[in-house]
């Protein structure tokens, strides 16, 4: 069942992301949507799931919007699950301003990767601007505390609706 | 045998992901079997979702064009009322240039292909993030398209075609960080290299110290670079600043707005310097 609700959220996240890159192409420059399942498993499952949730969400991104360097993203969501998930394991971040900062985090950390990847691999890049790194880390912070927020109401309902095992 | 620490499992679990991903991406820039495989694969298995969010997208984008389109129409029908007043008299003077024109090329003895054969191309969706700068366009091989050619919009030069699916392409924008085209300025013919810088207004190089260039001069494509026509807009100069080596410093505001794109030309024909051929001789009986 846990397959199926990963699936599921990251087809939701790709939905999402590329629907909003139709609507409003601007909006990718400050949030990017396919982040948001491995922030979640990492806050709320386990290291592993994150990373795996992540790398799986990158590289089918990679496949629609990445020109040249298939796999970048895949890289940089691993890495990201990894810090976060252990992150996650040690330090209680399931409060609002624990999840505001994951998000944050991981926003601005994403674009610093995919920076150095990019070098590594040749390409030239684009002077980074300071207001759009802050627009992406309060816009990035405050979806990711929003998601966490629904999910775990969803959570806590499935969860009530579910039939309780009595005891014999 | 001592067990292995779940931190530590993760951690070793991380570098070979890390690896086979640094290796996918390597293969990837060489054209290797397995990065498209793996390509291949990724693509296939989020193909429903694609569909699925291209169908949604289109019901959104329709609502919106509705209430935009009504009030913008009262707008639209007093501009275009004077545009008309205004073209009326463009035309009569156009159709006296356009004469001597013909006059002046038959002396050259040349003509030139203003229309290059091309096929319409709607955006599926777009990356704009700060060192990507990409649109996905729904045509692909089935409809010729090919690596490499160029893609207009109504007002300009959009990008170059980089990779081709069935049935669509990707196309990396000119305000790319990878990205550029030859240019020429419209008023003084100097020519330079107009590159990308992200959401950073363009950068046009290689244009010499003393060049004649000046704020608001608008840079149109020279087709040197053998990818577009020439004549496509590229922007407009919004800064020379001062030299830097042999060379000025020139910032451009891109002509097509990447953030607006909803629909473009891809040009079957890369016809870059092919734009000037020897009129065909008269044939008489």
């Amino acid at each position: 069942m846990i397959v199926v609700w990963a699936l599921l959220g990251i087809g939701l996240a790709l939905g999402a992301s590329l629907g909003l890159g139709s609507i409003a192409p601007w909006a990718t420059r400050y949030v990017d949507l396919t982040m948001l399942p491995m922030v979640v498993y990492a806050l709320r499952t386990s290291q592993r799931s994150s990373m795996i949730v992540g790398c799986t969400t990158g590289l089918l991104q990679d496949y629609w919007v990445e020109p040249r360097l298939f796999g970048i993203d895949g890289l940089v969501k691993t890495i990201l699950g990894w810090a976060l998930g252990g992150l996650g394991a040690r330090f209680d971040l399931n409060t609002f301003w624990g999840r505001f900062a994951a998000g944050a985090s991981v926003h601005l950390l994403d674009e610093g990767l995919q920076a150095g990847l990019r070098r590594l691999f040749g390409e030239a890049l684009a002077p980074v601007a300071l207001p759009t790194l802050a627009i992406r880390a309060v816009t990035g912070g405050l979806l990711t505390a929003a998601v966490l927020a629904i999910v775990g109401k969803l959570g806590t309902a499935r969860s009530a609706a579910r039939p309780k095992h009595r005891k014999a | 045998m001592a067990a292995v620490s779940p931190a530590r499992a993760n951690t070793l679990l991380l570098g070979v992901m890390s690896f086979a991903l640094l290796l996918l991406m390597a293969a990837s820039v060489r054209g290797g079997v397995a990065g498209l495989a793996v390509a291949g694969a990724a693509g296939t298995a989020s193909a429903p979702i694609v569909a699925a969010e291209r169908s949604i997208t289109r019901i959104v984008l329709d609502v919106i064009h509705f209430f935009r389109d009504i009030d913008a129409d009262e707008r639209e029908n007093v501009k275009l009322r004077r545009e008309v007043a205004r073209l009326a008299g463009e035309l009569a003077r156009g159709g006296e240039l356009s004469q001597e024109n013909v006059r002046l090329r038959r002396l050259l003895g040349m003509r030139e292909d203003l229309v290059p054969k091309s096929v319409g191309a709607s955006v599926v969706t777009s990356r704009l993030s700060g060192q990507s700068r990409i649109v996905l366009v729904d045509r692909g091989g089935s409809d010729g398209v090919r690596p490499d050619m160029a893609v207009v919009a109504w007002g300009g030069a959009v990008g170059r075609v980089v990779s081709v699916e069935r049935d669509f392409a990707r196309v990396r924008l000119l305000t790319d960080p990878n990205s550029g085209a030859s240019g020429v300025i419209v008023r003084s013919r100097v020519e330079g290299m107009a590159v990308g810088r992200g959401a950073d207004p363009m950068e046009m190089l290689y244009v010499p110290k003393y060049a004649d260039v000046v704020v608001g001069d608008r840079v149109v494509t020279s087709g040197l670079d053998g990818v577009f026509p020439r004549g496509f807009g590229l922007g407009r100069v919004t800064l020379v600043g001062a030299p830097i080596g042999a060379s000025k410093s020139i910032r451009l505001e891109p002509e097509v707005d990447d953030r607006s794109i909803e629909d473009v030309l891809i040009l079957l024909q890369p016809s870059g310097t092919r734009l000037l051929t020897p009129e065909e001789p008269e044939v008489r009986p």
